[in-house]
């Protein structure tokens, strides 16, 4: 039996390599730890102002019939912090790169849900949606003034909480990819909060009529709706605020990240205005699949594009990993790789599952060097022998 | 030469970067969210409330209540939600259009219940609860041109006078009026002032019909 803390003989890797190991260190984060409470800095006052006016906002919304609507707000919160748990998984499983730690993405998530729904969107919308109606008439504002209004104040709201974050956690806030994972927390919070604010609205609409039947509906309309609403407008959208503030050497793109936050906008203005675009008929049917289709297909574009500098930054924390046996060629291909690396290296394995284990284990290996630093911790010394253990089996 | 150390707490601010017990160097990040945020919630209202409407109702101007139901505002008014039949088009269970004049507000908001005007009419009670300090004068019945039958309520109070009316936007057997969309008009006018827009009310009411498909 290997002892987990007993070091393997490492031959000290080629400069050029470690170099590359310690500015992957340095530029990504990865490893550091997540502090909240900053009184020195004025973001986190920012932070607090904006999230502390949101509940204030929200209760007294609430506050109204409350007791009344008390089955539609216990159906709407129970349905959709379930809702909760496929996503959290799903962003889980898409965390593995940049592994935020979760303080960091719980301030996010409470932005996104009590600041932005409640603080900003709720007043800035409906004065916006009147100017509308006041420019344009009302039935231009029937049409039109939902998708004028949402892509502006929303996203902005919700990207204002990244911009905090970054603030709050410059060092661990740096690629694209921080932005898609951080934007779809974001997101994610706004979504929910919103879904149950639509439950009590539905049910004072039905003046409390069958509430928890009301709140159901809404479940369903809304949560299959979400697929393709505010997680994916925000990580599309923070994804290309990071390329237009470029916080990693070499990621800067402004044109991109302007598309790309153009892209978000579009998104949630077609979907909010789904009406005013189909007009009625098979094309009204059909609109809510082909945009969400087009939505998808950009979405996974822009992760695929946001990943890379992390993926550069997975092969440089590993690279000199080769030298102790732990990591090799094809492995570090495939743990840094796209799915195309990750199939290829289930070939060469001959082994679905031996692959997806040296994968995750070569995650781990390079995320304990992060924290480590680069030094041999006992972190990095068990996870590196966790590998040359699985290596090993057959 | 200086030598640069670090802080191993990370909590203590350099003295060139201080303000107020506050480190300097947050304060871009700080004031830049801060302000878009002020922007967006106390700039937007305020323009909102620096802009007149211009949605003055015509004469011939017809209200649409979804499915082929009507209402003829009072010319003059000013149409601050909802559609007109010549517009986008609505449904009757989300019917909501407001209409305001000097000192007096009318909203129409259609929803979907089953039972009766009169029943309706009890359930928007209990939903907004019993504790406005109003006075609360008997129902009374209110039938449409078009042969609508409703409930309606007025109510007198500090804050202004009041009147709710609901209607099943339906006519003919029970179980149709029933299983129809619900529509409620509220009226809220300054206190003592309702006189003044009676006729302009009542004219309105009476113009409701529940259109051809019902």
């Amino acid at each position: 039996m290997t002892d987990a803390t007993s070091s393997v003989n490492v031959a000290a890797p080629p400069a050029g390599t470690r170099a590359a190991q310690l500015a992957a260190i340095e530029q990504s984060g990865w490893g550091l730890r997540f502090r909240f409470p900053q009184p020195h800095n004025l973001a986190f006052w920012v932070y607090v102002i904006g999230v502390g006016g949101g509940a204030l906002s929200m209760f007294r919304y609430f506050g109204q019939g409350a007791g009344f609507y008390t089955p539609a707000l216990t159906g709407g919160a129970l349905l959709f912090g379930l809702y909760l748990v496929p996503w959290l998984l799903l962003l889980r499983h898409h965390n593995r790169y940049t592994a935020q730690p979760a303080g960091l993405l719980a301030a996010g998530f409470l932005w996104g849900g009590v600041a932005a729904t409640f603080w900003i969107a709720l007043p800035a919308n409906g004065a916006l949606l009147e100017i509308w109606a006041k420019l344009g008439g009302t039935s231009f504002a029937a049409d039109w003034a939902a998708g004028l209004t949402a892509p502006i104040n929303e996203e902005w709201g919700k990207a204002l909480g990244l911009v905090l974050l970054i603030g709050l956690a410059p060092r661990l806030v740096r690629s694209a990819y921080d932005g898609f994972i951080i934007g779809a927390f974001i997101g994610l919070g706004f979504e929910v909060f919103e879904d149950v604010l639509y439950v009590y609205n539905g049910a004072a609409q039905l003046y409390g009529v069958d509430q928890f039947g009301t709140s159901l509906q809404m479940f369903v309309i809304r949560g299959a709706s979400g697929i393709v609403s505010h997680a994916l407008f925000s990580a599309i959208f923070c994804a290309g605020l990071m390329w237009v503030l470029g916080r990693t050497p070499g990621e800067r793109d402004v044109v991109r990240g302007v598309l790309a936050m153009l892209a978000a906008m579009v998104f949630h203005f077609a979907w909010d205005d789904m009406g005013g675009l189909g007009g009625g008929g098979l094309w009204a049917a059909v609109l809510p699949f082909l945009i969400a289709a087009v939505e998808l297909v950009a979405l996974f574009h822009v992760l695929r594009l946001a990943a890379r500098q992390e993926r550069v930054w997975m092969r440089d924390l590993l690279a000199p990993e080769i030298g102790t046996g732990a990591v090799d060629p094809p492995l570090l291909d495939a743990v840094s790789g796209l799915r195309k690396e990750r199939k290829a290296y289930r070939k060469h394995l001959r082994s679905r599952r031996g692959a997806r284990h040296l994968v995750e284990g070569a995650g781990d290996l390079a995320h304990e060097i992060a924290r480590a630093g680069g030094a041999d911790s006992p972190g990095v010394v068990h996870a590196r022998n966790e590998l040359l253990r699985l290596r090993a089996t057959p | 030469m200086a030598v640069r150390t670090q802080d191993p707490s990370g909590e203590r601010v350099p003295v060139e970067h201080r303000f107020l017990g506050l480190d300097r160097r947050t304060f871009g990040v700080g004031f830049l969210v801060l302000g878009i945020a002020l922007v967006l919630i106390y700039g937007l209202p305020a323009l909102n409330a620096a802009i007149p409407w211009h949605n003055e109702i015509r004469a011939g101007d017809v209200l649409d209540l979804g499915d082929g139901a009507t209402a003829v505002p009072p010319v003059g008014w000013q149409l601050e939600d909802g559609t007109l039949t010549t517009g986008a088009g609505t449904t009757p269970s989300t019917v909501h259009v407001e209409l305001a004049s000097g000192g007096a507000k009318v909203e129409l908001r259609g929803t979907s219940y089953q039972g009766s005007a009169g029943g309706f009419l009890d359930q928007v009670g209990r939903s907004e609860g019993d504790d406005v300090p109003a006075v609360t004068g008997p129902r009374d019945t209110v039938t449409t041109a078009a042969g609508l039958v409703g409930v309606v309520e007025s109510s007198t109070g500090p804050g202004g006078d009041g009147l709710d009316v609901a209607f099943k936007m339906a006519t003919g057997p029970a179980e149709a009026v029933d299983a129809a969309p619900a529509l409620l008009v509220r009226v809220r006018t300054a206190p003592g002032r309702f006189e003044d827009f009676r006729d302009e009310v009542a004219a309105l009411l009476r113009s409701i019909t529940p259109g051809d498909r019902r």
